[in-house]
């Protein structure tokens, strides 16, 4: 086999199959560089708050001084609700559940012991990032997980802990103490005491979460049977930068609570990323032409041979070998050399990423996609060989 | 699927066979084109044309090169048409033996290399009876030199070894000796005589008027 390789290895421009390793590891090193990039910066908005989507915008009605003093009700009336979903930029909306009952907390930690009122709310549970084993909650069951918003733990260790005498919690002591729930309804007569632990922390969210499933029951057992309007709702948007967001919202004097910069540099990190990889893919998919155009040349040029060979008896696999090799040891060459830049350029930004408050992915998306891009390139180049080998069948 | 196999090829026939360039035209009268042949394992066929009388197309034909005939080709009385090119790459190795016209050698590589090419894919003839053959007819010398470089007769000589280095029912001669004396003439034949006998196969020769001295069962006019 030697010899056939000698053979139709000639007429092979070393030039050009460098150009296309070069290009195709310039290409494939931009769309792997820019997907590792996007997947470790995203951390640095997402990392503390795996909970609640960047794609979730929390609404609410601007409290009014009028308001206060009428006592409307400032929910959401269901018309308000369907024309929001009739909005482009809006996928899903989900309504906030309140407690319609009284409840109370106490939570007992060694020595100290700390009891306040407190209220609910929930959400529909496909809104919660948490997996479902730790989010939910079976009638009858005992056990609430609980949501709080990371705002109360500041307060309570920098404002209330210090003044009280107290000690500060870090959020893992915090999630070990068993707190205990005490529900009743408004005359106090009927009563139900349950235990909660809190399931997570959350920067975007500015309430105590429970599962909705839990809130529902309890608000029909212990409730007083009256219909109250969601006072927030969750929107599930398309992009979070959308611009017609903000004018829409101005129109109805509605608020958007919570972190609004983090969903808009996540959707700026989006586009970014994707302006990147429409480069890289780009610049790849050049490359491959020229690898594809590379090789036909070097077999037009050949024909002859191929033909020679084909009529000594030697079959279209072999013929085809010593081009697919060479496809694929050049294609594997600039992908190697691509992760290696990669990782080159993770090296340098790290630093600051890690700087910034994010927890660095892992690699395994860019290597697999990576993988994915030069099994496409190669696979489609052998395509090519076995069709340019079988049309030097017939001379 | 399994793809057709001859063990071994006992005959190879042409039905009605036409090339297509000479659809309509008024040709003379032949014993090949338009004719029913058959050509039979162990017997020697000298086929005589004039220049431009098709007969390296019917090489072509009959080793799957080109198919740019009317009518049939059957080997065994079974229609080519069915061949797979793995079918036909195993009749190349196994079943026909073919020196074409243009010799196909590949002038880069030294003669040796040439039929090294063929004979490593066939594992057929020992180094030492390819020297022999080569000494036979006076190319020994020439062993390592680039084909390219060698005399078109050595050329043809080198040519004529390499088609002998694989097992065969039928040869496929297509003017073998244009370029050789009287002496290499009579070696080639002798060789080729030799190696068709051994293996009970049969030979197709052309010329165009030097042709490959053997006692020939039939001659035909192309």
């Amino acid at each position: 086999m030697k010899l056939v390789s000698r053979l139709l290895r000639k007429n092979t421009s070393v030039p050009r199959i460098v150009g296309f390793v070069i290009s195709n590891f310039i290409g494939l090193a931009i769309v792997l560089g820019g997907l590792q990039f996007y997947q470790d910066a995203r951390g640095i908005w997402e990392a503390d708050d795996s909970f609640i989507s960047t794609d979730y915008l929390v609404l609410n009605k601007k409290v009014t001084s009028r308001q206060t003093l009428e006592g409307a009700d400032q929910g959401f009336t269901p018309n308000e609700v369907a024309d929001l979903r009739r909005q482009s930029w809006v996928r899903d909306v989900g309504l906030f559940t309140s407690n319609n009952f009284k409840a109370y907390m106490s939570v007992q930690g060694g020595s100290h012991s700390m009891s306040t009122y407190m209220f609910f709310e929930s959400i529909p549970d496909k809104f919660v990032d948490v997996p479902a084993s730790q989010w939910s909650w079976r009638p009858g069951s005992d056990d609430v997980p609980v949501i709080i918003s990371k705002d109360y733990l500041t307060l309570y260790n920098f404002g209330f802990a210090g003044s009280a005498g107290l000690p500060r919690m870090s959020e893992g002591i915090m999630s070990g103490i068993p707190m205990t729930l005490v529900l009743t309804d408004e005359s106090g007569m009927r009563r139900k005491e349950l235990h909660g632990h809190v399931a997570g922390y959350s920067n975007r969210l500015n309430t105590i979460l429970v599962p909705e499933g839990f809130l529902q029951e309890a608000n029909r057992e212990l409730g007083d049977g009256r219909e109250k309007l969601p006072q927030r709702v969750i929107v599930d948007v398309s992009s979070p930068g959308d611009v017609a967001i903000a004018p829409y919202l101005e129109e109805h004097d509605w608020e958007m609570a919570g972190d609004k910069s983090a969903s808009q540099a996540s959707f700026l990190l989006k586009v970014v990323t994707g302006i990147i990889l429409v480069i890289g893919g780009v610049i790849t998919l050049l490359s491959f032409f020229i690898l594809l155009l590379s090789v036909s040349l070097i077999m037009e040029k050949n024909r002859d041979k191929l033909h020679a060979l084909l009529m000594l008896g030697y079959d279209l696999r072999t013929v085809g070998a010593p081009y697919i090799k060479l496809v694929a040891v050049s294609s594997v060459a600039a992908y190697v050399l691509a992760l290696c830049g990669m990782f080159a350029m993770r090296w340098s930004y790290l630093g600051a990423i890690t700087g910034l408050g994010a927890e660095p992915r892992g690699v395994l998306v860019s290597v697999l996609t990576g993988a994915a891009l030069t099994a496409l390139i190669v696979a489609f180049n052998i395509v090519a060989v076995r069709r340019k080998v079988r049309s030097a069948w017939r001379l | 699927m399994k793809g057709m196999e001859f063990s071994p090829l006992e005959s190879i026939t042409l039905r009605g066979m036409l090339p297509r360039v000479f659809k309509g035209e008024n040709i003379p009268v032949s014993e090949v084109w338009n004719a029913d042949l058959t050509f039979r394992r162990g017997e020697s066929v000298l086929v005589e044309a004039a220049s431009g009388g098709g007969k390296s197309s019917m090489c072509s034909y009959i080793f799957g090169a080109r198919t740019d005939y009317e009518g049939m080709l059957l080997f065994n009385g079974r229609d080519v048409a069915g061949l797979s090119p793995d079918d036909w790459q195993r009749v190349r190795r196994v079943n026909i033996a073919y020196l074409p016209q243009e010799l196909s050698l590949f002038p880069e590589l030294s003669a040796w290399d040439n039929i090294q090419l063929k004979n490593s894919l066939t594992d057929h003839a020992g180094p030492a009876q390819i020297e022999e053959w080569m000494r036979r007819l006076g190319i020994l010398f020439r062993r390592d030199y680039p084909a390219g470089r060698m005399s078109i007769g050595q050329q043809q000589r080198l040519a004529i070894i390499r088609a002998l280095c694989q097992p065969f029912d039928f040869i496929l001669l297509d003017e073998p000796v244009s370029h050789l004396d009287e002496e290499n003439n009579r070696i080639a034949a002798e060789i080729i005589t030799e190696e068709a006998r051994r293996q009970g196969a049969g030979i197709i020769s052309t010329s165009v008027g030097n042709h490959l001295l053997l006692d020939y069962n039939k001659r035909m006019h192309l």
